[in-house]
């Protein structure tokens, strides 16, 4: 289709356009479905939209919210997903599936308690990192292990990262629950973190000061963000200007022709998991330096690195596509608290949309549709670019069962 | 009495050995349903969804009606319509089935809790009345046999039935015609395609019968051992089952005796007033041993050689 002039639009607009295709369908897809299951079970969708869109964006709010604040949580909301979308998304690229962002955010989050906790008195400018630096280690062994099992005995990377999901969640409740990270008479909640720990909100803690007619210290959008949106740039420096991304491309789209190039297959795998689990493990450090400063239950039911696999799959592996995927479910679980408070809709409808779009995006209905009905969307004569990036998604996902076990 | 002491006392315990088969058999029906999937190529990570939807509808429906054996039925054929949206997704649309049984988990997960609300506002679901829940059953003179009779023949009766489809997969997968076929659609589809088996049919019903057992087992969780649906009440059972089934190397009694070990786990940690074991680290033990032996510390387990790859015919 390359010889084909394009009609009006330039041929990398169009690209863009077909890329997003996709994605964009996934949603629409998602919101029409799951508009219906409300309406079967006799609610309002539309209510529970505004809700959604209420809560998620700021907008078209019924209740009086606080458009400034609801933005503010989904800010907060989002800025983990970032990298721990980016911590699933880097080994699709190698043709590894990373299940286990949950665990190695869970273990980041450890490390970072840990640390903070243990050394609660220095000052900022050493603990800070230390914490930070921590969750990323701490993340990074996480993933490691499946690195390691996939590189030398060939163990599904799937499988592990399952298991150690589990060994985290359980360890979190170990060390909290009457472990030794408890709080001293208090339950299921670990010790503060120290305030040199702490990651500075862009708010002054100040009650006195009123932002958009609340107090600062109400909202917690935090430095953390920051550092989401350095790693993301590290995600796409790394993968397409170093020749250790060149690597994690090749082996991801040949293991045997990397290895003719001279590429060494395992170790490629293991660092590829490695900095993968730091990057997840950053996530969780952030979490609880920027917003929640110790352990709580709310880690038992903690989703981000599931939410993560969404996030990268709907952002078709891209920085780009991540950012923006991650806006979209950062919005959508600070919109489904608003939704079940104004409309009466239970927020676990948000888990609902999310596994629709990633059904939908991953069966790729607009192609298959497509192929049924080549009039589908479009003029039959045009068949659309491929999205490459999602060729490439799905072709990674599938995990080449190439390697021989010896 | 000393830690050793405490642990021989209970594990001279009728009662332990008891709820170690009773765990046991919750895990083994979802594990069976895994074998048979992936048996037949397609992988399963869905188990815990489709219990959780079991779970869920057999509660519903044991409330509605008040007959746990509808409600059982109910239970099963909605862990089965799971399954159907899972085989659809990953054998016509042939989509990645690790995202599509994630997505199962998600979907299971967000559903359950969505429809809790709707039907019964934000308050519980409400109880199951003793009498309608799954029996247990006392085989006559077999549970008059000291010890082994309390163990083997005082067990709900979902209990013998997960024993006995032990038996019947165990048999279909190994001893049958629709055996081989299952096992050469997940070794070779293409060969199977050649040789005249329809490898989407195989396909379709392994997968459906894995969500069939998996919604059986929820049943049996909700509506046998509970009498209410908590939400995410299957709380990593479908994943253990996972565990049970790699730890097995995919075969039906392979994959019991993982469960019977996970179920000992589970039963020490029921007892852990006695055993002073932090119960919080036993609960790793199933995920932890998996990894060992993924790591071919105890033999390799290796998976059906077409376990996870969509099939598509050369001429399509």
């Amino acid at each position: 289709m390359g010889s084909r002039p394009g009609p009006r639009l330039p041929r990398a607009l169009r690209r863009v356009a077909g890329g997003f295709a996709v994605p964009l369908g996934s949603v629409i897809f998602a919101f029409i479905v799951g508009a219906l299951l409300v309406a079967i079970t006799g609610g309002d969708p539309l209510q529970a939209y505004s809700g959604l869109l209420c809560g998620g964006l700021g907008i078209a709010c019924a209740n009086g919210e606080n458009s400034a604040l609801q933005i503010s949580t989904t800010i907060v909301y989002f800025t983990p997903l970032i990298m721990a979308g980016v911590a699933v998304a880097l080994p699709f690229r190698a043709g590894l599936f990373n299940i286990g962002a949950e665990g190695q955010f869970l273990a980041g989050a450890v490390a970072c308690t840990f640390i903070g906790v243990k050394f609660s008195n220095l000052p900022a400018p050493i603990l800070l990192p230390m914490v930070l630096l921590g969750g990323m280690v701490g993340g990074a062994i996480w993933a490691g292990i499946p690195g390691v099992l996939k590189a030398t005995v060939g163990a599904h990377e799937v499988v592990t990262t399952i298991m150690l999901n589990y060994v985290a969640q359980w360890l979190i409740r170990y060390l909290i629950v009457g472990g030794p990270l408890q709080l001293p008479h208090g339950f299921s909640v670990s010790s503060p973190i120290g305030a040199g720990a702490r990651l500075p909100s862009f708010l002054p803690n100040d009650n006195s000061l009123v932002i958009f007619g609340l107090p600062a210290g109400v909202y917690r959008v935090h430095t953390g963000l920051l550092i989401a949106i350095a790693a993301l740039a590290v995600f796409a420096i790394l993968l397409w200007r170093t020749s250790l991304g060149y690597e994690i491309r090749a082996v991801g789209q040949s293991q045997r022709a990397a290895r003719y190039a001279g590429i060494s297959v395992p170790r490629t795998i293991i660092v590829t998991m490695l900095i993968s689990g730091a990057f997840a493990g950053l996530a969780g450090a952030i979490q609880i330096a920027g917003v929640d400063h110790n352990l709580t239950d709310k880690y038992f039911n903690d989703t981000t690195g599931f939410d993560a696999i969404a996030v990268a799959l709907l952002g078709l592996g891209s920085a780009v596509g991540i950012l923006l995927a991650s806006i979209l479910f950062g919005a959508l679980h600070a919109g489904g608290a608003v939704m079940q408070q104004d409309a009466g809709i239970s927020s676990s409808l948000v888990q609902v949309l999310q596994a629709l779009i990633l059904f939908s995006i991953a069966a790729n209905f607009l192609r298959v549709l497509r192929a049924r009905f080549p009039s589908f969307g479009r003029r039959p004569s045009a068949p659309a670019p491929e999205a490459p990036a999602a060729a490439l998604m799905t072709e990674a996902a599938k995990a080449p069962p190439e390697e021989s076990p010896p | 009495m000393t830690f050793l002491g405490d642990i021989a006392h209970v594990l001279a315990t009728a009662d332990l050995w008891r709820l170690t088969l009773e765990a046991a058999a919750l895990l083994l029906l979802p594990a069976l349903g895994g074998v048979i999937s992936e048996r037949s190529g397609v992988v399963n990570i869905a188990m815990e969804g489709m219990m959780l939807t079991g779970a869920f509808f057999s509660v519903v429906a044991d409330l509605a009606w008040h007959n746990p054996w509808a409600a059982a039925l109910v239970g099963i054929i909605a862990g089965g319509l799971m399954a159907l949206i899972h085989a659809v997704v990953s054998i016509r649309f042939r989509a990645d089935q690790i995202v599509s049984g994630i997505a199962i988990n998600i979907f299971a997960a967000g559903l359950t809790v969505f429809l809790v609300n709707r039907l019964y506002g934000l308050a519980d679901v409400g109880h199951v009345g003793q009498a309608n829940l799954l029996p247990y059953i006392n085989v006559p003179l077999l549970d008059q046999i000291p010890f082994l009779g309390r163990v083997l023949f005082q067990q709900n009766v979902v209990v013998y039935a997960a024993l006995i489809l032990l038996v019947v997969v165990h048999l279909v997968l190994f001893r049958t015609r629709l055996g081989l076929r299952i096992r050469a659609v997940g070794e070779h589809p293409q060969a199977a395609d050649t040789a005249g088996i329809n490898v989407y049919v195989i396909r379709y019903g392994a997968v459906i019968t894995s969500g069939l057992l998996s919604g059986l087992a929820g049943a049996f969780l909700a509506i046998g051992i509970s009498n209410t649906f908590v939400p995410n009440m299957t709380d990593g059972r479908g994943y253990i089952a996972l565990a049970a089934m790699i730890f097995g190397k995919w075969t039906p009694f392979g994959a019991f005796v993982a469960c019977l070990i996970f179920g000992l786990g589970q039963a020490i940690y029921d007892n852990n007033s006695i055993i002073h074991v932090s119960q919080y680290l036993l609960s790793m033990l199933p995920y932890v041993l998996t990894l060992v032996v993924l790591a071919g510390v105890v033999g390799r387990s290796i998976p059906p050689a077409a376990d996870g790859i969509p099939y598509a015919p050369e001429n399509e």
